[in-house]
């Protein structure tokens, strides 16, 4: 007696489906080491002459030969590419040129505050969103209006705005928090709304577009005919079929999230990703610089493809004998 | 009683054969928000072209003695730190970032427009492998790459507008090869075809006509977010240094002194807007397809 769940779970086109995905994702891992790799092999200026015999490091010359024969510094470029790309399979990501430690060690020191930044960001994001698309579809008209125009908006403040607007109000006005004091949780709190504000707005984008959709449903006609209230029809049946698809997005938004930490982490003076990203371009710390970039595209890739993996479960419309390559629903209020 | 759908059937896909939408092309007046917004661009865009015609004053000569002084009519943004007038260095300073966005989304129609034509008009492996690459470049987080891009360049304005182009290629590319793809697949242009239209014409006269509406529709809106991108490289300092007065820059030295807060809200407005007016045209351009 197998229940007919779990024998969708593991039918002929999910597993083909789900097999496809994940050597597309690990295609994807890899070809983003190379592409940044050649990228940042482009760099002006000689790495080598730059930081290791700068003498604030304090390299001793064999140290510097150790360093040059184990990035293969000596050799030609895709024979560096080749040994670095070896070296990231065995997940050896390398030693810092700045400080002489492993990188992973670098980046294992500072990723916790940006997981932290980052998952509060998106819990607000997603608050956020909910409420102005709640507020759109129950508000009376005159105060929905403005509400629509609330996402596009956000768009279009550069998130260093808010943040220095943040600081302005809550720190320097009201004394909610010391700026002194960037890890502590209303610091935190704050600088994970200026980092989650413009990240809100795609996800309302959309999920307001799918509620307008809905709500233009036969279902939803009849059960407003037989007297169901705006909130009650929102919560009972259009909710639902609406939110699926901003799963995707916010898996989507992964990317703003890693790229905008650079910015808020600056601002509020944390340290994270997003000051380690910083210090490596300004010493031009390679190792570390390719490090972070194959980290942010793992994690991309890794979070879509759960989801990619999950959707299909979680929405039994989805049909996947005859997808080929990618079964995504509408998930952008922009027709692309 | 049997009839409860509303809404007119509509052709699959959407698309529209070249010739009606030409002509059938709304003539309505756009809205007041469309109005204002494209009057706002093209104020940015004449302070760009010609900043002397907007501001008598010069945006480099500060007068200590008025240091600091808030927005008033002779000093509309008011005054910075070393008496430099406000609003003549915005007005100056949106030369380099109005131009930077213009060169951004240019390699982004270009190069990604491009890499989604030749990936949907030819299809087969070459599709297979320029999907990756757009995956690839979609992977890596929008602004880590421009960041990436610019450090690997140079410290330099029209680096950061280079990055931010490649770093928009991937998103044009996905546009215009779903674009091609659906026209591709169109009965007129399996008619077309029939009556003897090489690949070539079918390309020109067909498919790219098409394809455009999308592409300048998505071009307006990523010259606001390249705007954004651009200025969070300035306000980073990955821009030109200081002399020069790129909006994303003005906010990073105002945040300096919060005594003069005018000297951030007046570039960061100014920013705020231009994208805004972007982003509301780009709606208006979608609505009205």
């Amino acid at each position: 007696m197998t229940d007919t769940r779990s024998r969708r779970l593991v039918s002929r086109p999910y597993l083909t489906y789900a097999l496809q995905r994940v050597v597309q994702a690990a295609v994807v891992v890899l070809l983003a080491y190379c592409f940044t790799f050649l990228v940042i092999s482009v760099l002006p200026g000689d790495p080598v002459s730059n930081t290791l015999r700068n003498p604030e490091n304090n390299f001793t010359e064999d140290e510097i030969a150790r360093i040059i024969g184990y990035y293969g510094l000596d050799q030609p470029i895709h024979v560096q590419l080749w040994e670095s790309l070896t070296r990231f399979l065995r997940l050896d990501l390398g030693v810092s040129l700045r400080s002489n430690l492993p990188v992973s060690r670098a980046i294992s020191e500072v990723i916790g505050s940006t997981v932290v930044l980052a998952l509060s960001a998106l819990v607000v994001a997603v608050v956020l969103a909910f409420g102005v698309a709640y507020g759109v579809r129950n508000l009376p008209t005159p105060l929905a209006r403005p509400l629509r125009a609330l996402p596009s908006l956000f768009l279009s403040v550069p998130n260093f705005v808010i943040g220095l607007l943040l600081i302005n109000v809550f720190a320097f006005q009201l004394g909610l928090f010391f700026v002194t004091d960037s890890e502590g949780g209303t610091a935190t709190f704050f600088a994970a709304v200026a980092l989650g504000i413009p990240v809100s707005a795609q996800i309302a984008e959309v999920l307001i577009a799918n509620l307008d959709h809905e709500s233009r449903q036969e279902y939803a006609s009849f059960a407003t005919s037989r007297g169901l209230s705006r909130s009650r029809l929102f919560w009972r049946h259009l909710l639902k079929p609406s939110s699926l698809p901003v799963v995707t997005v916010i898996a989507l938004t992964v990317g703003e999230l890693l790229g905008g930490a650079l910015i808020t982490e600056t601002i509020f003076g944390r340290t994270g990703i997003g000051s380690l990203v910083q210090r490596a371009v300004t010493t031009q710390d390679l190792p570390v610089l390719q490090a972070v970039v194959v980290l942010a595209a793992v994690t991309f890739v890794v979070v879509n493809l759960v989801v990619d993996l999950v959707y299909p479960l979680l929405d039994p419309r989805v049909d996947l004998r005859g997808a080929t390559k990618r079964v995504r629903p509408v998930t952008e209020a922009v027709p692309a | 009683m049997t009839t409860i759908t509303t809404e007119a059937p509509q052709a699959p896909g959407g698309w529209k054969p070249s010739a009606l939408r030409r002509g059938g092309g709304s003539r309505r007046v756009p809205p007041v928000g469309v109005l204002l917004s494209f009057t706002m661009l093209l104020l940015v865009v004449g302070w760009s072209l010609a900043p002397g015609l907007f501001t008598g004053q010069d945006p480099a000569r500060g007068v200590p003695a008025e240091a600091f002084q808030g927005p008033s009519l002779a000093h509309l943004f008011g005054t910075d730190h070393l008496g430099r007038d406000e609003f003549a260095r915005v007005v100056h300073g949106s030369a380099s970032s109005v131009t930077s966005a213009l060169v951004a989304v240019a390699i982004g129609v270009v190069v990604g427009g491009l890499v989604g034509l030749v990936a949907g008009f030819i299809g087969s492996w070459v599709d297979v492998v320029l999907s990756r690459v757009v995956d690839v470049l979609l992977a890596i987080p929008s602004f880590l790459l421009a960041v990436v891009v610019v450090s690997a360049l140079g410290f330099e304005t029209i680096n950061a507008a280079i990055a931010t182009g490649v770093s928009a290629v991937a998103v044009f590319a996905r546009v215009m090869r779903s674009e091609v793809l659906k026209t591709r697949r169109a009965v007129f242009v399996e008619a077309s075809l029939l009556l003897g239209g090489s690949r070539w014409h079918v390309l020109v006269r067909h498919v790219l006509p098409n394809a455009s509406r999308s592409v300048l529709n998505l071009a307006v809106l990523q010259f606001g977010l390249s705007i954004l991108v651009i200025a969070g490289l300035a306000f980073l300092g990955y821009g030109d240094p200081p002399p020069a007065s790129d909006w994303g820059l003005l906010v990073s030295s105002g945040k300096d002194y919060p005594l003069a807060p005018w000297l951030v809200y007046a570039p960061a407005v100014v920013t705020i807007a231009t994208v805004l007016s972007a982003n509301r045209i780009s709606r208006w351009l979608r609505k009205t397809d």
